[in-house]
């Protein structure tokens, strides 16, 4: 497998704050890889690296020449404006279309397709805004499908879902990495949801950066240590389940008292 | 009714002036609109007369020669550095909120235009900076906003796609390659662009009317991007040819007529949405 992004003991941070040191993993063809931690561990640092818009204190990000990623940012971060699903889809093709120039009869043709791809294509007529929180979500997969990418991005793509619209978004990100061999990053702060789905976990804690197979990343010893509370891994029916015991926990969310 | 028609035949070049600035700032409104950004356009347009003052208080000191003489090139120097600075986030990241900025932006260049107008040799009554003074317009005025409102729109029909990018979602616009703040700054750049040479003849209140009100009325009627354009300029437009006919027969200063009558528009248009069974 060719690495398609490779860090070499990059360091990462803005200005002269240190987020993250001395990183050196590869992102390799075909991977898919989750990028887990909790808010503001780095997370989006690593991803900004990768995505090429912020470039590393010290070492190296390397992105292999011409490589193209579909980045599906968090539903939130996109502004409400009056545009329909196909308006938001063709998007994705706006760098191929070029300067000035109006999407063809093809790029409404292959956004349509890339509906189709992620089950939506009904919906091509409707206003974005109209749509509940799965819908708008496989509006911005399709979006990023269309572009053809390598790579495909996405950024916490269930944060505030219910169980049914989690489920069924992973499934579908799990149907593109092995239907269509596509290449998947995904950032999420829930180790739960992750771990079920992906081939790779990058744990990012409070300047800590662990990167392996899920299970070495998933067991008890390891995540215990990285969080610095007693972890406990289960499986149930093959689905792994990961949470903190019970009792003491102390930290910078204070003290859980024991339950009587 | 024949006086009313030529009394308007007589400030027929004011209403054309008019109509320009009302295409130009209902069109860029849009996106003052939808990147809620509407105090920016306040605030641009407050620094604009702020620069008018400037150049009259520094013209009546014998000070700046050309750049003073025509209050316009202050008016744009000190409103395109504005919208520079606004497009480059206005100062958002140092700890202050962004719309804190604006509205310490728009507080203190208010002040400063009052109190340079008060010392102002060549002064002139400050609220004409509130009002306007679109009777004013002449022949000529109208050739210099339509010099300065084509090359926009067109630069806007043009790059539509990018600006409505930028606009609606910048991280994946940067995923994509596009340069997220160059277009920022352009969008801003023509706003400044509009803002300046519009605020001469309108006044802060009108050009402020412009860039708002037509925009809202567009996005309760429509549900598309040209939609809510198309209803955004007729809008503005109807609103500039009602409210000047309307000011004549019943003596009312223009400006403030006009911003009744877009202020009416959008209530029906709230109206209309409130009662349409499809919404």
């Amino acid at each position: 497998m060719t690495a398609l992004v490779t860090f070499d003991k990059a360091t990462l941070g803005y200005g002269r704050h240190v987020v993250l040191s001395d990183l050196s993993f590869e992102i390799p063809e075909g991977d898919f890889l989750g990028l887990v931690g909790p808010n503001g561990a780095g997370k989006t640092t690593v991803l900004r690296a990768i995505l090429g818009s912020l470039e590393p204190m010290s070492g190296a990000v390397t992105v292999r020449p011409g490589l193209r990623f579909g980045y599906v940012p968090q539903r939130d971060s996109v502004e409400n404006f009056p545009l329909r699903v196909i308006d938001v889809v063709l998007m994705g093709r706006y760098d191929r279309i070029g300067l000035g120039r109006r999407p063809s009869v093809e790029d409404k043709r292959r956004a349509m397709q890339a509906l189709e791809h992620v089950g939506i294509a009904h919906l091509a007529g409707q206003q974005l805004s109209a749509l509940s929180g799965g819908q708008k979500q496989r509006t911005l997969i399709a979006r990023a499908l269309v572009g053809e990418p390598n790579v495909l991005v996405l950024d916490e793509p269930t944060n505030g879902m219910d169980l049914v619209s989690t489920t069924s978004i992973l499934s579908l990100v799990r149907d593109l990495h092995e239907r269509d061999n596509l290449t998947v990053l995904m950032v999420s702060h829930a180790l739960n949801e992750v771990a079920n789905y992906v081939n790779r976990i990058a744990l990012t804690l409070e300047g800590a950066f662990r990167i392996g197979h899920v299970d070495e990343i998933v067991n008890a010893g390891l995540l215990s240590s990285m969080y610095g509370i007693p972890v406990e891994v289960d499986a149930i029916h093959g689905h792994r389940i990961i949470v903190a015991k019970r009792g003491r926990v102390t930290g910078d969310i204070g003290t859980i008292p024991d339950r009587p | 009714m024949s006086d009313t028609l030529s009394t308007i035949l007589l400030v027929r070049e004011a209403l054309y002036g008019a109509l320009v600035i009302a295409l130009a700032c209902s069109v860029l409104g849009v996106y003052v609109v939808l990147r809620r950004i509407v105090f920016v356009g306040a605030a641009l347009a407050q620094l604009s007369s702020a620069g008018i003052a400037l150049a009259l208080f520094l013209s009546g000191l014998g000070v700046g020669g050309e750049l003073t003489h025509h209050p316009v090139n202050m008016a744009l120097i000190v409103t395109i550095a504005g919208a520079m600075f606004f497009g480059l986030g206005g100062g958002g990241r140092r700890g202050v909120p962004p719309d804190a900025v604006i509205g310490v932006t728009y507080a203190v260049a208010a002040a400063a235009g009052i109190l340079l107008i008060a010392k102002a040799r060549a002064g002139e009554a400050h609220d004409i900076f509130l009002q306007g003074n679109i009777l004013g317009i002449t022949q000529f005025d109208t050739l210099v906003l339509l010099a300065v409102a084509v090359p926009v729109l067109l630069v806007h029909y043009v790059f539509y796609k990018e600006f409505l990018f930028v606009s609606f979602d910048r991280e994946t616009a940067r995923t994509l390659g596009y340069r997220v703040t160059f277009w920022n700054l352009l969008l801003y750049l023509t706003l400044g662009l509009v803002i300046a040479y519009a605020m001469q003849f309108a006044g802060v209140m009108l050009v402020f009317n412009f860039l708002v009100l037509p925009a809202v009325t567009g996005l309760l009627l429509s549900t598309s991007m040209r939609g809510i354009f198309l209803v955004a300029v007729a809008s503005a437009t109807l609103s500039a040819v009602l409210g000047f006919s309307l000011s004549v027969p019943f003596d009312l200063p223009s400006g403030p007529a006009i911003i009744a009558v877009s202020g009416a528009l959008a209530l029906l248009a709230w109206a209309w949405r409130r009662l349409s069974p499809r919404h």
